[in-house]
């Protein structure tokens, strides 16, 4: 079988489960007596256990497996939970996650599992002496008839149809009974002993499903016993009475099913199917299971499976790179609709306005569906950081807690693969820096457990991500100093400074304000690398801190980065596009009213002085220079609280540009972002606002 | 036997070169070429081509050769090398030839103005046709660009 077709959907199944036992684990380790907590923990271990067992993962099966015996212990009850199992635990979801990143490249998913393997068996060993590991538990249930070893031994299979049929009998009010016959030894005629059985037991009832098949007893092949499913109206025992008063028979198990142990044994059937392969590591596991734990088990069971079922109608993986390939034919429609928009202006005809509108209210509204396609819950970002949080507080012995709100807030898949990296080293940041030790805290008088919030939401275009701690806050004088002492600042500019622009130093490059140099944060690069990285995702940090009480780092990004709405621009005969976020407002102004101050030119506005640039200047435009002119028309942009305008030539309009890069050549031109097609088939670039102004 | 390879023949002045068809993605003709401001003087700017933005070097200029005006003639030659897509502006790209490697030799120092680094070798063609083969990777390597204009400057 090729096993290629089901890889990625393996990949992606096992991401699911891990990250599900990541979460359950951390939620076990708050409340460990919670044994509902292991049961679905136990089985997400399994099916993951039995999916990596099918393709062929070995040590990624075996690992789990090992996994799974000691949570059998900890839910039926023989093993308490304490730190050194959660942590031996946590190393094995790591190596698991190790081994499926290894896949996920290409490999074999192969690693040395056998310290994590010793360590887990150690613990079932050493925590029930009694027991001879996962094998020496198997073996305490097996003399107790009990319902579900006495089905599964037997291996009989009801198929979805004959499921139905004894579950409607059910609900009917008849009874389902499991029957298992035996003939003694010394029968000659088997055969013909498994007839009269059968004949008997269809004047009181009807046979759903035998073991072996009718056919198969019938020509006698089978060896003493066969067993079969019966729905009748009779009392159990008065048939099995019957069953003994015929001859040669020499003994008769029946065994009454309801509704619960039915569904487990859809259950047990949906497993085996999955697991059928691996049939040699999987098979001992159900038997091992308590009646009592395996009932508990059934009543959770049913909802999750319900899910799962209805999961798949509802949502279906798609290829990222089908998703961009989509997204590059709607471009391609989006700049041929601006060139007809052109047209229908020219051509001046009422119909071709009216089509060419219409057109574009259609292609706008499926600009927002395409762009929601692309569009992933932050949650898979935020989703490792519990983890991540729990580890980090553990060994800088500090107590915290992350509290995380707005997972749900949705960002393009392009910002999502980029920001996981900034945020883990913002909140590395907060959790190191920011929360003080323990005895710090209790001397200044705030509980011992610190706070970390995680927030995410939306605001008008822009996505923000907020990361506030409760700890200590930023001592500006400290920053200062530190600052004063790298030459990052003069003395001179320090005096001035605002707190915001003090906070700024910390995204200096080489810039670390810790005493101590950790491993966690602190090596003085970091957060000019989160700076950096955020800016190309086009977005911006902004901090604010209260010294004692806590610091705040503001992320904001922009919804999506292949659409944007811009102001198109003329500078004589070129055209340019300023994306429309970062303009303030456009205006014209008078020769007369720039000022030449040292030697910059400042214009009024509003109640203050901005600078004026000249963009022709700028970018050494040939043909156009607005020292020509009376009036000049102006583009007020922002960079964060900072203004500038900028003098350019004519106005073009509002249009909504696609984004395209420059192609791997060119070196990043000062300046200038990207590119963009406009309806008559040439390209325009677009300005980088955030270059313009220092 | 040696290996057979096609090649593309442009002319850049009075010489004749060569480039392995596998790199050659498109030959255009002129088109509007988009300005990019603040970049080395012989990148022309930007092309559209076919939707993707395509970056054109003026091959003269690259070569420092004198630059001429564009003609009928003159053509957009798009290669690939690695990941990235180039347009180089030629005088002329008329010819398609068939080459034995065994016939190209390794390149004299200069050839037309064009240091060696820069060729793969000369390969003769018939009787009396020289054609002069270009190393597009190092043509493109920008490492090599960036010492280029520190000179200049």
């Amino acid at each position: 079988m090729d096993m290629n077709q089901y890889l990625s959907m393996f990949i992606d199944e096992s991401n699911d489960h891990l990250q599900s036992l990541n979460e359950k684990m951390l939620e076990l380790e708050g409340s460990p007596e919670d044994i509902s907590i292991v049961q679905v923990i136990f089985r997400s271990a399994h099916t993951l256990k039995g999916m990596a067992a099918t393709m062929g993962f070995e040590d990624l099966a075996a690992l789990t497996h090992q996994m799974e015996n000691v949570l059998d212990l900890v839910r039926n009850d023989k093993l308490k939970m304490q730190n050194f199992i959660f942590d031996t635990l946590f190393k094995s979801l790591d190596a698991l996650e190790a081994m499926v990143q290894d896949i996920t490249q290409g490999g074999e998913g192969k690693a040395d599992v056998s310290s994590i393997v010793t360590s887990l068996q150690a613990i079932v060993r050493g925590e029930v002496p009694n027991e001879d590991g996962a094998s020496g538990n198997a073996g305490s249930n097996a003399p107790a008839a009990s319902t579900e070893a006495a089905i599964s031994k037997e291996q009989i299979q009801l198929d979805e149809f004959q499921h139905s049929i004894l579950e409607q009998s059910l609900a009917a009010g008849h009874r389902v009974l499991y029957i298992e016959v035996s003939i003694r030894e010394d029968c000659q005629l088997k055969a013909a002993r498994a007839y009269m059985v059968f004949d008997l037991l269809e004047r009181s009832g009807e046979v759903v499903k035998s073991h072996p098949t009718v056919q198969e007893i019938e020509q006698e092949k089978f060896d003493r016993s066969f067993s079969l499913y019966f729905i009748t109206e009779k009392d159990p025992e008065e048939l099995r009475t019957m069953i003994l008063n015929l001859s040669e028979i020499e003994d008769a198990k029946l065994v009454s099913i309801d509704s619960d142990t039915l569904a487990q044994l859809a259950e047990k059937l949906e497993k085996e199917e999955e697991e059928a392969p691996a049939a040699p590591v999987v098979v001992e596991a159900p038997p091992t299971i308590e009646p009592v734990a395996e009932k508990a088990a059934a009543d959770d069971k049913q909802p999750a499976a319900k899910k799962v079922v209805a999961a798949p109608s509802r949502t279906i993986r798609v290829d990222i790179e089908r998703l961009d390939v989509l997204m590059n034919l709607f471009s391609e429609l989006l700049i041929d609709r601006v060139r007809l928009e052109q047209l229908a202006t020219e051509i001046k005809s009422q119909e071709l306005t009216e089509s060419v509108e219409h057109m574009g209210r259609v292609s706008s509204d499926l600009q927002n569906i395409v762009m929601k396609l692309r569009m992933v819950a932050i949650d898979t970002v935020f989703n490792r950081f519990p983890r991540m949080v729990r580890d980090l507080a553990k060994s800088l012995g500090k107590k915290l807690d992350l509290v995380i709100t707005g997972a749900e807030t949705e960002l393009d898949r392009t910002v999502i693969d980029e920001i996981g990296d900034p945020l883990v080293h913002l909140l590395r940041n907060s959790v190191d820096h920011g929360i003080e030790s323990i005895a710090e805290r209790v001397a200044a008088g705030k509980p011992e457990t610190g706070t970390v919030n995680l927030r995410a939401f939306h605001s008008g275009n822009h996505v923000f991500i907020e990361i506030q701690d409760d700890g200590k806050g930023i001592d500006r004088n400290k920053v200062l100093a530190s600052a004063l002492k790298k030459g990052v600042v003069t003395e001179d500019e320090s005096r001035s400074m605002t707190d915001e622009q003090v906070y700024q130093l910390l995204f200096a490059p080489g810039f670390s304000t810790a005493e101590v140099i950790s491993d966690i944060s602190g090596r003085g690069v970091g957060l000019d690398v989160v700076k950096s990285k955020i800016a190309t995702l086009g977005g911006h940090v902004a901090v604010t801190s209260t010294l004692g009480e806590g610091t705040l780092f503001s992320v904001q990004l922009p919804l999506t980065l292949s659409i944007i709405s811009a102001m198109m621009i003329r500078l004589g005969s070129e055209k340019y596009a300023i994306p429309l976020s970062s303009i303030v407002e456009t205006g014209i102004i008078r020769k007369e009213q720039v000022r030449n101050v040292h030697g910059s030119k400042l214009i009024p506005y509003r109640d203050a002085h901005i600078p004026l640039m000249s963009l022709s200047k700028f970018f050494d435009a040939t043909d156009y220079s607005e020292e020509d002119e009376e009036e000049t028309e102006i583009v007020v942009i922002r960079k964060g609280d900072r203004l500038a305008a900028l003098a350019i030539d004519s106005f073009i309009g509002q249009n909504e540009i696609v984004i395209k890069n420059l192609g791997k050549y060119l070196p990043q031109v000062q300046g200038i972002s990207g590119a963009t097609i406009l309806g008559d088939g040439q390209v325009a670039l677009i300005l980088d606002p955030n270059a313009l102004i220092k | 036997m040696a290996e057979q390879i096609k090649v593309i023949v442009f002319a850049l002045g009075n010489e004749e070169y060569g480039i392995d068809v596998d790199k050659v993605r498109t030959i255009e003709r002129m088109m509007p070429i988009t300005r990019v401001p603040k970049t080395y003087s012989f990148i022309k700017g930007v092309i559209n081509l076919r939707g993707v933005v395509i970056p054109v070097i003026d091959l003269r200029g690259r070569f420092n050769l004198e630059e001429s005006e564009y003609t009928d003639q003159t053509r957009i030659i798009i290669v690939a090398v690695g990941d990235m897509e180039v347009g180089f502006i030629v005088d002329a790209a008329n010819d398609v030839v068939d080459l034995d490697r065994d016939n190209i030799d390794s390149p004299p120092e200069v050839v037309g103005g064009v240091k060696a680094k820069y060729l793969d070798g000369v390969a003769k063609v018939g009787e009396d046709r020289l054609l002069i083969m270009l190393n597009l990777a190092e043509v493109l390597n920008r490492g090599e660009v960036a010492h280029l204009e520190q000179l200049e400057d």
